[in-house]
């Protein structure tokens, strides 16, 4: 039988990060909805905690935490703002590359100093022509010397604005879709890197994505992760490590829209009683609850399974779609659920449905997942 | 400096709390216990001490259950340099006195320049083990205290803000000094040191070494008659107005009307 309880070390990791989640984040999360606010304060003191740099072991200066760590802070995190946390979290993603892919004099020279203080760090694969279909990215890397020349513009990155590190993937040859691609570790400061404006987004909005345009950035060869082919296996791979976060992030979110639910259905009164005794409402925070209660325990299982050195590739995506799938649905009934004070931004609920839809776009949409499920499956029988 | 702070668990602010079958205490069964409070704050008190005197310890000390070594687990993740749990009966207790007994006699074999602890605990808010650690160990003890700085090898400054105004004291070490709450922003133990703080020892000084050096019977001299929870609050009454003199009117009224606070 599986055992389910946490160890009192993942317990105290999950409450430290439970208690910057009410005391720091919460207080300004409607606040940074409203105004688009990117709350560098919070982000400072999230990384001052170790709340940041989760992935990356002790020795590199990040918390070397295994995947089921990672999820039990992520959820607590996005408990109090999605938006907040994404930002928290884009460096376990734009470092992973890194972690993967990265030599240990890589990891050294670049991850040492990065994690010593407070930098964001952004993962660039994304591109105005295409996100989904990873293996067509246009941006080129052009072999110049010893090193390599970028060009190109990626889209919707997370951190861009304000990251002092950039993993990037480049292809050397477009003709060779995932074959022609490398991935590079990029300075924020190195000259020819354009940063674009501050996108205006429905949710995550505490978060700022901007484009990243590369203009001819040039890259000393000892910044090339992994051979010239191996960049588009290091991208998948990373997200085989992150997606299942994402899972937690989008748990987080649906718990939050149940405890409003429940909370308010037990105050709120119409026909003369509460409107937790209609059974229509009863009947709602039923499936609300089995649908946050599902999305949890198959994130706990994607991160069990990369905690046990399987590959986690279909765990995760399952675990990934169904857990933001579940958001989306969990924080529309909320809405539901508190009628008309739902819709307004007076309330906390409608937020959470802003926030909930990213879950289902982004680290790989919910479109690409069921593909990415379908093939894991269908391998087991062909 | 060797600094020792007494810590106690106490449940977490949003606990559901619930009486014992026998409603005689608190069933302790699902509720979270912390450190938290005026001992939160002692410990933050001790670490900036440590931090303004090169060389300082800091002792985590904590009288009671089994669920005390959670508590001084996290206050290894805050700083300290050391943790001592003192056990209590295995029946348990809530006798302040037995606790500050019990403390006392620990803290003979426990080098201690300072002894600082809340100036109550958060849960029951008696106040009385500072007080009664400090008899017993014969030095002075000071209650209701902030900012506490070191002024040379053996004297303490602080205040003590009181209704009159604030007082600014001066005080010899050794002493017990019990501090006030959330005045100086408890700092937040980091993830990594959180985790070496599950592997840090802790030591224990059992029941019966503390019985028997108390020469007591393992029976609390004070116990709980009965625990119940306060009456659920009625709603708040909400009083339309248009003027201020119309809202002060309205509540005169009520006030002497309804809750006949005065004539
Ligand atoms: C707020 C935000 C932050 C982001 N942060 C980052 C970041 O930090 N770094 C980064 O690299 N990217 C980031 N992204 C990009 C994100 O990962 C992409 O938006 C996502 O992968 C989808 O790509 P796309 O937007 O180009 O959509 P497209 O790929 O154009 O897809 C459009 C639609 O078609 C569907 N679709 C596409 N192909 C198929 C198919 N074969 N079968 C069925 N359906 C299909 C998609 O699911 C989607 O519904 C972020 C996006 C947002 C919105």
């Amino acid at each position: 039988m599986p055992d389910f309880s946490l160890t009192a070390e993942q317990e105290s990791l999950r409450d430290a990060a439970r208690k910057f989640a009410r005391t720091e984040m919460a207080p300004k999360a409607a606040e940074c909805d409203k105004s688009a606010r990117f709350p560098e304060e919070i982000y400072r003191k999230a990384w001052e905690l170790g709340l940041m740099n989760l992935n990356v072991p002790t020795e590199y200066g990040g918390s070397g935490l295994g995947a089921l760590e990672q999820c039990l802070i992520v959820e607590e995190l996005a408990y109090a703002c999605g938006g907040m946390t994404t930002s928290i979290i884009a460096n376990c993603l734009a470092l992973e590359p890194i972690l993967l892919g990265g030599t240990a004099e890589q990891k050294s020279r670049w991850l040492n100093p990065f994690c010593a203080e407070y930098h964001l760090a952004s993962f660039c694969l994304t591109e105005p022509g295409g996100g989904s279909d990873a293996a067509g990215l246009q941006t080129r890397a052009r072999k110049d010397g010893d090193g390599y020349v970028l060009s190109g513009e990626k889209c919707f990155i997370t951190n861009g604005p304000h990251a002092s590190l950039f993993t990037v993937f480049a292809t050397l040859d477009p003709s060779l879709r995932s074959k022609g691609i490398a991935a590079f570790i990029v300075p924020g400061d190195a000259p020819g890197i354009v940063r674009g404006k501050d996108e205006d987004k429905m949710g995550h909005r505490a978060s700022s994505t901007s484009t990243i345009r590369f203009e001819g950035v040039r890259i000393p060869g000892a910044q090339r992760l992994g051979g010239e082919q191996d960049g588009f296996s290091i991208a998948m791979r990373t997200l085989d490590q992150t997606r299942t976060p994402i899972g937690a992030l989008a748990t987080g979110i649906a718990q939050a829209a149940l405890d409003h639910s429940a909370r308010y259905s037990l105050e709120r009164k119409s026909f003369g009683k509460v409107i937790a005794e209609h059974q229509a409402i009863q009947i709602k925070l039923a499936n609300m609850a089995q649908a946050v209660h599902a999305a949890r325990l198959l994130t706990w299982h994607a991160a069990w399974s990369i905690d046990h050195g399987h590959p986690g590739t279909l765990e995760s995506s399952i675990a990934k779609c169904f857990a933001s799938d579940a958001a989306l649905r969990v924080a529309d009934e909320a809405i539901q659920i508190f009628g008309g004070y739902g819709y307004m931004r007076d309330y906390p609920v409608e937020k959470l449905m802003r926030d909930a839809k990213l879950t289902q776009i982004y680290e790989g949409s919910n479109e690409i997942q069921r593909i990415v499920t379908a093939r894991e499956l269908l391998r087991q029988y062909g | 400096m060797e600094i020792v702070v007494l810590i106690k668990p106490i449940p977490e602010a949003e606990s559901r709390l619930r009486a014992t079958p026998d409603g005689r205490g608190l069933e302790p069964e699902g509720v979270k216990f912390v450190l938290a409070g005026y001992d939160e704050s002692a410990v933050e008190q001790a670490l900036l001490l440590k931090e303004s005197l090169p060389g300082s310890r800091v002792h985590a000390v904590s009288f009671g259950p089994a669920r005390c070594e959670e508590t001084l687990r996290a206050a290894i993740a805050l700083g300290a340099d050391r943790a001592t749990w003192v056990e209590g009966p295995p029946e348990g207790s809530d006798d302040p006195v037995l606790a500050a007994r019990a403390l006392a006699a620990a803290l003979q074999t426990v080098p201690h320049d300072l002894v600082l602890g809340g100036k109550q605990a958060g849960d029951d808010e008696e106040g009385i083990v500072p007080g009664a650690v400090a008899e017993l160990l014969g030095i002075p003890s000071f209650g209701y205290v902030t900012d506490l700085r070191s002024s040379g090898p053996s004297g303490l400054t602080f205040l003590r803000p009181t209704e009159a105004g604030v007082e600014r004291w001066e005080a010899p070490l050794p002493c017990v000094v019990g501090l006030q709450q959330a005045w100086n922003d408890p700092r937040s133990a980091k993830l990594p040191n959180i985790l070496k703080s599950r592997k840090a020892p802790i030591l224990k000084v059992d029941w019966p070494t503390t019985s028997k050096a108390l020469a007591l019977e393992a029976k609390p001299r004070s116990i709980g008659e009965k625990f119940e929870l306060p009456a659920p609050r009625t709603g708040a009454k909400m009083i339309e107005f248009k003027t201020p003199e119309e809202a002060a009117e309205k509540l005169v009224r009520l006030l002497r009307e309804e809750a006949k606070v005065f004539p």
